[in-house]
């Protein structure tokens, strides 16, 4: 009998103490937000840095960042968002904004700002543009890039051209010169995925859709389009363009490093890959080649800082987003690299002296389609682009399927 | 507290309970699910209770943020997926893959069994070593064969080039085809070392009376296998092709890894590397949600069938 007596008094004593209210002064303890990003190892440390400041001025707040792999990020926050444990502020992929925002996991920013319009004046309009979805605002541009193209300064004198190419007729005809059988292509791409081909396929008027997002057909197949992809498959016949693209190559950062790739198209962030792999090796950036109107043109990358439409803490999330977006925060994590989308902070002597391609770069980079349903279009550009490279399909007909498939996109609710 | 005391208690507990007739269940019958309590609730947790709640999604245009957004869809997703030319595709490359890797583990696991139940200098050795690729990570294994099979700079092509086979480098990774021979291969050369380690154990449960009797009857090395050692393997060896086929049928994170997620053309993708593509690329949860649960019919049914055909009994007494 005794031990049941215990047995009962153990459960009591345990249940009292499950429902015991955990005590806490309200008032002083700062109110703790969430950040979840997938920032590099030496911009998460500058990040730690600025939280520090961003708590110093505002000692109600406290922010908690937690680091994702890129590959990981989605399905964590899916994860999450589906568990009821979305974190307050995010910093995500700008092509994924839409995408969360339809479904509803975002808070609408320019209704719930109100300083939302001095800050959308105060940025480049390409990222801005990236947050908007179904005629609203969904997050804050907080960083940007885009590609320019990487010339290997070795094989270029050792080749007898003097310059980066100019033009894209130019571009061509160096990327040829460039090549030496299997051991040296003029050209490589990363993939067969858009962003790759982007850059040059923009800079020769190449288009995905109209403005307002209606009709794909008469874009992704225009003249233009055609004529651009045409130049890439025709490099790619003629052997200048190295096969790497289409999976199982040598990776586009160290192959030119090495040589083997004479041209690349990439980001700023190969600075810091080169600075670390191959310390040896001399980055030349230099702009995008003009199309045939005598325009450059690339793509927009970066991300965006967005709440969780399920915040706890509306006013201290906004509070952090918006920081974000101040100069002190853009100039203080410009010093890792991340280039900033302010458009005061063009031309600042505190950026690094590479920024300066990237920024003017910007000024006539493009972004892609603002859409959900973006990684389904991202999905039949790759497949035309692989059906031209290795079935051989007129490039023709395989943007004519691609815009079939992307009016569907653009069409299903 | 001794063992008598324990006895003791719990008589007198079982003996105070049969005093109160509104209790029905004694304490000796409710302590086996005490017991198995914590086990049940994390089973209903973590597998019963997300198996069906999928099972829920896979009929709804499903909202992942407000699920009482999401609309009733009927049987729609399967039907989406049925007709879904990747889906099929998709389907066969996992097919090809069962086909081709579970035999090619039964039958390299069963030589290496046979070598590794030898008498020989350094068996502890290679059975160590048989087994490394199974406790490998399949991340690590996947970015070495993806390494091997490189198609400007692999091992494989220098082999060939230099052995003569092939003049061209073969881009094994670029193709839809080629790319099924990394990863069949990953399969079977991975699956070895498990696959050994059962038939071993079934190799020594076999009495070696039996062969000594079979020896007796003047059977040679051949006839005592066929006679002898298969037939008593045979339920070992359901297990291994029950097992294997499960195993085959989810293959993911290679084909995740190698294919990038299905490049080239989405056509090297395996029933889950869709699934995945689906749901947390597309954000398809309900026509993901349906992949997953016409991958678990077949397995089930295709279970079902193996068990039936391969277990008869065999009677040695």
């Amino acid at each position: 009998m005794l031990r049941h007596k215990l047995i009962a008094l153990l459960i009591v004593v345990a249940l009292l103490w499950i429902g015991l209210p955990i005590e806490r002064s309200q008032a002083a303890d700062p109110v703790t937000i969430t950040y979840w990003h997938t920032m590099s190892p030496a911009e998460t440390e500058q990040l730690a840095k600025l939280i520090e400041l961003f708590q110093k001025a505002n000692p109600g707040i406290k922010v908690e960042p937690t680091v994702y792999a890129y590959d990981d990020f989605k399905k964590a926050l899916l994860t999450a968002i589906a568990g009821g444990q979305a974190p307050d502020a995010i910093r995500m992929d700008i092509v994924w904004v839409p995408q969360f925002a339809q479904q509803g996991a975002l808070m609408q920013l320019d209704s719930a700002l109100p300083d939302f319009k001095k800050i959308a004046d105060s940025v480049f309009p390409g990222p801005l543009a990236t947050n908007l979805w179904n005629g609203k605002y969904w997050g804050l541009p907080l960083d940007t890039n885009t590609q320019v193209l990487l010339w290997n300064q070795k094989a270029f004198e050792a080749a007898g051209i003097k310059a980066p190419p100019a033009t894209i007729q130019e571009f061509a005809e160096d990327a040829c010169k460039l090549t030496n059988g299997t051991k040296q292509y003029g050209y490589a791409l990363g993939g067969t995925y858009f962003w790759a081909p982007a850059p040059l396929f923009y800079a020769m008027g190449g288009k995905i859709v109209d403005d307002k997002l209606t009709t794909a057909t008469g874009y992704v197949n225009s003249k233009e389009s055609v004529v651009a992809f045409q130049m890439l498959v025709d490099l790619y016949k003629k052997g200048c363009l190295s096969p790497n693209l289409l999976g199982g190559g040598v990776g586009t950062a160290q192959g030119h490093a090495t040589g083997l790739y004479s041209m690349i198209i990439d980001g700023p962030w190969m600075v810091d890959i080169y600075k670390k792999d191959f310390p040896d090796f001399k980055v030349n950036f230099a702009p995008i080649p003009t199309g045939p109107d005598g325009k450059s043109s690339s793509v927009v990358g970066g991300e965006d800082v967005v709440i969780s439409a399920a915040t706890q803490h509306p006013k201290e999330a906004l509070a952090w987003a918006q920081y974000l977006v101040s100069e002190e925060a853009q100039l203080f994590m410009a010093k890792v690299g991340v280039m900033p989308v302010l458009k005061s902070l063009t031309g600042s002597k505190d950026l690094p002296p590479y920024f300066e391609v990237f920024m003017k770069q910007l000024e006539t980079a493009q972004a892609r389609v603002p859409h959900p349903k973006w990684s389904e279009m991202d999905d039949a550009l790759n497949t035309a682009f692989q059906k031209m490279l290795k079935d051989g399909k007129p490039v023709q007909d395989a943007l004519d399927e691609a815009a079939k498939t992307i009016d569907g996109l653009l069409a299903a609710k | 507290m001794s063992q008598a005391n324990l006895n003791v208690d719990s008589r007198r507990a079982s003996a105070s309970i049969t005093v109160k007739p509104r209790l029905r269940l004694s304490a000796q019958q409710v302590t086996p699910y005490l017991f198995l309590l914590p086990g049940i609730i994390l089973f209903v947790t973590f597998i019963l209770w997300p198996m069906l709640y999928s099972l829920r999604i896979s009929f709804y245009d499903w909202n992942i943020v407000k699920a009482e957004r999401s609309v009733y869809v009927g049987l729609q997703n399967y039907q989406d997926a049925l007709d879904d030319p990747i889906f099929q595709r998709a389907a066969s490359n996992t097919l090809f893959y069962v086909l081709v890797t579970v035999p090619g583990q039964m039958i390299f696991g069963t030589l290496a069994a046979l070598l590794l139940n030898q008498r020989f200098p350094g068996r502890a050795l290679f059975r160590t070593l048989y087994y490394l690729p199974v406790i490998t990570s399949w991340v690590i294994v996947t970015l070495l064969f993806e390494f091997l099979f490189n198609g400007q700079a692999g091992l494989i092509n220098s082999i060939l080039e230099s052995a003569g086979l092939i003049r061209e480098p073969i881009r094994w990774l670029a193709d839809s085809r080629l790319i099924m021979i990394p990863l069949t291969l990953l399969g079977i050369w991975k699956g070895i070392g498990w696959t050994a380690v059962i038939v071993l154990a079934g190799l020594q449960s076999i009495p070696m009376q039996l062969y000594e009797a079979a020896a007796v009857d003047g059977a040679g090395t051949r006839q005592r296998f066929t006679s002898v050692t298969l037939p008593l393997l045979r339920p070992t060896l359901v297990f291994l092709v029950v097992v294997l086929t499960i195993g085959a049928m989810n293959v993911y994170i290679s084909g995740l890894l190698m294919t990038r997620g299905g490049d080239p053309m989405n056509e090297s993708h395996f029933v889950l590397t869709w699934m995945d593509k689906q749901t947390f690329e597309n954000f398809k949860f309900g026509q993901g949600a349906a992949i997953s649960y016409l991958l678990t019919a077949v397995v089930f049914v295709v279970s079902l069938v193996q068990i039936r055909l391969l277990q008869r009994e065999v009677d040695y007494t």
